[in-house]
């Protein structure tokens, strides 16, 4: 945005972590690390309004170059997208909601082989005539 | 005659006075975000620090016989005159401050948000993709009671039933056709026992048709990922429902 907020960035963040920043987010910049989820996605926060606009406080850092969002597990999301105040490692109602028979996170799998397809849970109604042949004890 | 849309002499001396000078000077050259800058070019006229007007004279109720109400009050007494009025119109000054706004923008940071790192805020609310939930036992709790099939007005649900082995009624089928839902939430506020839910998630978009094609299994995969998200949500809007 200014110069003197992107130099002020390169100084806290160093050179290779802006490098890195300017390759995928387009910017430079530098936050406190909330937090880091199961895949390696790091999460950043910075809420002083001279370096970051409303908005634009919070951040992932992907640990994959695919830049898919859904890589981002729901807890994270919720803090992601400020639906929660709180990351999930501080948010208390979060863990306690958290059953213990939770599914694992799968990212939006379209276009490849993993992708969903659709089936019937139900018992076909109508079935074929399958011909049964009593025993007549010849 | 001024270019400026300042009220009468008497009402600009009196900001002055009122303002410290240094504060209207540091305020041009000090760093503002949008969302805090005062609306410098709006039209003056209402001041806080200003006492307001009597509106009536002293001796009120007190009208004599020949007293026409409302003669001794000049309503264009603190307006611009016809002049001023004219020279706006003649020189097109509107355009030059709807200008200097634009030059304004130009020098300040753009609001683009960087979607893939970034994200917007979202409501606890948000109706995104379905979800099937469970109970915390690990139950479904859906029990086929078929509301949300009924309340559907797209009618993308489609629900079979059946009992189970232990006698307890349970859905076979559970389809919802994503692309004729209409998101309208009707089917999570039909639910006796909160089993449908539409998530925050509305990152589900697919490439082909047949994907969006959800059974009770995806449905319920669903569920079991996002529960936390799911629960702490409804925990948080709970007061409300």
């Amino acid at each position: 945005m200014s110069l003197a907020r992107t130099l002020r960035h390169i100084q806290r963040a160093g050179i290779k972590q802006w490098w890195h920043d300017l390759n995928y987010i387009g910017d430079a910049k530098f936050g406190r690390l909330i937090g880091q989820d199961q895949f390696g996605n790091r999460y950043f926060e910075n809420l002083n309004p001279l370096d970051e606009l409303p908005g634009r406080h919070r951040w992932v850092d992907f640990a994959q170059h695919d830049l898919n969002a859904t890589q981002v597990p729901p807890e994270w999301h919720s803090c992601l997208q400020h639906i929660r105040n709180e990351p999930p490692t501080a948010d208390k109602v979060m863990q306690n909601m958290s059953p213990p028979w939770k599914a694992p996170w799968v990212e939006n799998l379209t276009g490849t082989r993993g992708a969903f397809k659709t089936y019937n849970t139900a018992a076909p109604k109508i079935n074929a005539w399958e011909p049964k042949v009593t025993d007549r004890g010849a | 005659m001024s270019f400026s849309r300042s009220p009468a002499l008497l009402g600009l001396s009196r900001r002055l006075i009122a303002t410290p000078a240094s504060a209207s000077r540091s305020s041009l050259v000090a760093y503002r975000l949008l969302s805090t800058s005062p609306r410098r070019l709006a039209s003056l006229g209402h001041d806080h620090l200003a006492t307001p007007p009597p509106r009536s004279p002293r001796n009120t109720g007190t009208l004599g016989a020949g007293a026409v109400p409302g003669s001794d009050v000049n309503p264009y007494k603190d307006d611009a005159s016809a002049i001023d009025k004219a020279v706006h119109l003649f020189f097109f000054t509107e355009i030059l401050r709807g200008m200097w706004i634009v030059l304004e923008q130009f020098f300040r940071p753009p609001y683009t948000i960087m979607y893939p790192f970034e994200k917007g805020p979202l409501s606890p609310r948000f109706r995104g993709e379905h979800a099937l939930r469970r109970y915390p036992s690990g139950e479904e709790r859906c029990i086929a009671c078929k509301l949300c099939e009924a309340i559907c007005p797209a009618l993308a649900i489609t629900i079979e039933s059946e009992a189970r082995e232990d006698g307890s009624r349970r859905t076979t089928k559970y389809d919802i056709d994503m692309t004729k839902c209409i998101y309208c939430g009707f089917c999570q506020e039909a639910c006796p026992v909160d089993a449908i839910v539409e998530t925050q998630n509305q990152e589900f978009s697919t490439e082909t048709r047949e994907e969006l094609l959800y059974n009770k299994e995806k449905l319920l995969a669903n569920g079991d990922r996002a529960e936390a998200e799911i629960a702490a949500n409804l925990h948080s809007d709970h007061v409300y429902r």
